[in-house]
């Protein structure tokens, strides 16, 4: 399916969906608390049939104060590829779990939470992916310091 | 000092950690030895692994020539520990762990930027350890991002030579200060080939008459 065709096909779907623009693949903004339901329709569709969770991260926006995350969606049946992405606060990042419609999300967003400090609301088992258990802090959140750390000079 | 033989022959005879008596032209066997068959440690963590311990070990580049070719999976069996990439906080337990494993007399090399000083990891970092020396005591320093299998070879003459140049009874483990051995500049593959098959040459034989004729007890009629 053709890029712009595709995104058509999805924004039928989405309630509150807006197309980014710049970018080289397919590509939305959704609100967060519509992720669960928009994937599990985007899996189940006949035309998209997006069955495979290639990536989930996010990227921390100091300024505006929002966590945005993303979802790079991949259908093996048909060989296209789509971003969603949706943002949360960055004081309360909370967002709900799609680890029941991509299984491997389950560990993509223990990763997610690991990194930056987002909570998941229906992951079975949010806990730390690749830190100590005892690590204090996120850190890759653009204001992550310890006292390990040296700091670039200006 | 108790023994006759220590007091008649300064400099030549001297104890040894065992309490008994050796002759000090040892050393010169000893040490000969060490130098020309240095097992390494394939202990590679990120890219400087291919340059040190894939391209070097392959026939190429050839590290054979050296005695230094039988790269070890296990601690127990290896002298020299190529600390050959980014060492992370979860990995450094394991880095001191495998340092400890090994049998003495035991050197360690810290190739490229990561191994030295944490390189492009440096600033605003949560991970990376600011260089294998925060860890495990370093012989070596080879400079590169990674460093040229030249460079690697030149590190390892650096050693052979401290290690020829130590004293091996008396202290078995690190013998002088850490060096950096940083390649000269405007030196070309031609001439490092030349300067290794001269030093190969030179080095396939050990000659104790001149080893101990250079040593301190010289010119008194002892060899």
């Amino acid at each position: 399916m053709e890029a712009n065709e595709l995104q058509e096909v999805v924004l039928a779907f989405a309630s509150g969906a807006k197309v980014r623009e710049k970018t080289d693949r397919p590509s939305l903004t959704v609100p967060a608390a519509s992720l669960p339901d928009l994937l599990a329709k985007l899996k189940a569709d006949e035309r998209l049939s997006f069955d495979m969770l290639l990536d989930h991260t996010a990227v921390d926006w100091l300024e505006r104060g929002v966590l945005e995350l993303f979802y790079q969606l991949f259908s093996t049946r048909h060989g296209h590829t789509l971003t969603v992405s949706a943002e949360v606060p960055r004081e309360e990042p909370v967002a709900p779990s799609v680890s029941g419609v991509h299984l491997i999300a389950e560990w993509q967003e223990r990763e997610v939470y690991d990194m930056f400090g987002v909570l998941y609301e229906g992951h079975p088992d949010l806990r730390r992916l690749l830190l100590d258990d005892s690590w204090v802090g996120h850190p890759l959140r653009k204001d992550y310091r310890d006292d390990h750390m040296i700091e670039r000079p200006k | 000092m108790g023994l006759k033989i220590i007091d008649d022959f300064p400099g030549v005879a001297m104890k040894v950690p065992g309490g008994s008596v050796m002759l000090g032209v040892m050393d010169a066997v000893i040490n000969w030895a060490r130098a020309n068959s240095l097992w390494p440690l394939s202990f590679g963590t990120s890219c400087c692994a291919i340059e040190m311990l894939m391209a070097t070990g392959a026939p190429h580049q050839d590290m054979a020539r050296f005695g230094a070719e039988v790269a070890r999976p296990s601690p127990r069996q290896a002298d020299l520990l190529v600390v050959a990439g980014t060492i992370v906080k979860r990995m450094a337990p394991t880095l001191r762990t495998l340092y400890e494993q090994m049998a003495e007399p035991r050197y360690v090399m810290a190739t490229g930027a990561c191994a030295i000083s944490g390189g492009p990891f440096i600033y605003n970092n949560y991970s990376v350890v600011r260089g294998a020396d925060e860890i495990i005591p370093v012989d070596v320093y080879v400079p590169g991002c990674p460093p040229r299998p030249e460079a690697f070879f030149y590190a390892l003459l650096t050693l052979q030579r401290m290690i020829r140049s130590g004293d091996s009874l008396k202290s078995r483990h690190v013998h002088k200060r850490p060096v950096m051995s940083a390649l000269p500049a405007g030196i070309t593959v031609a001439d490092i080939q030349e300067e290794l098959r001269d030093l190969l040459e030179r080095d396939s034989a050990v000659d104790v008459e001149k080893e101990a004729a250079a040593g301190p007890w010289a010119g008194k009629g002892y060899c």
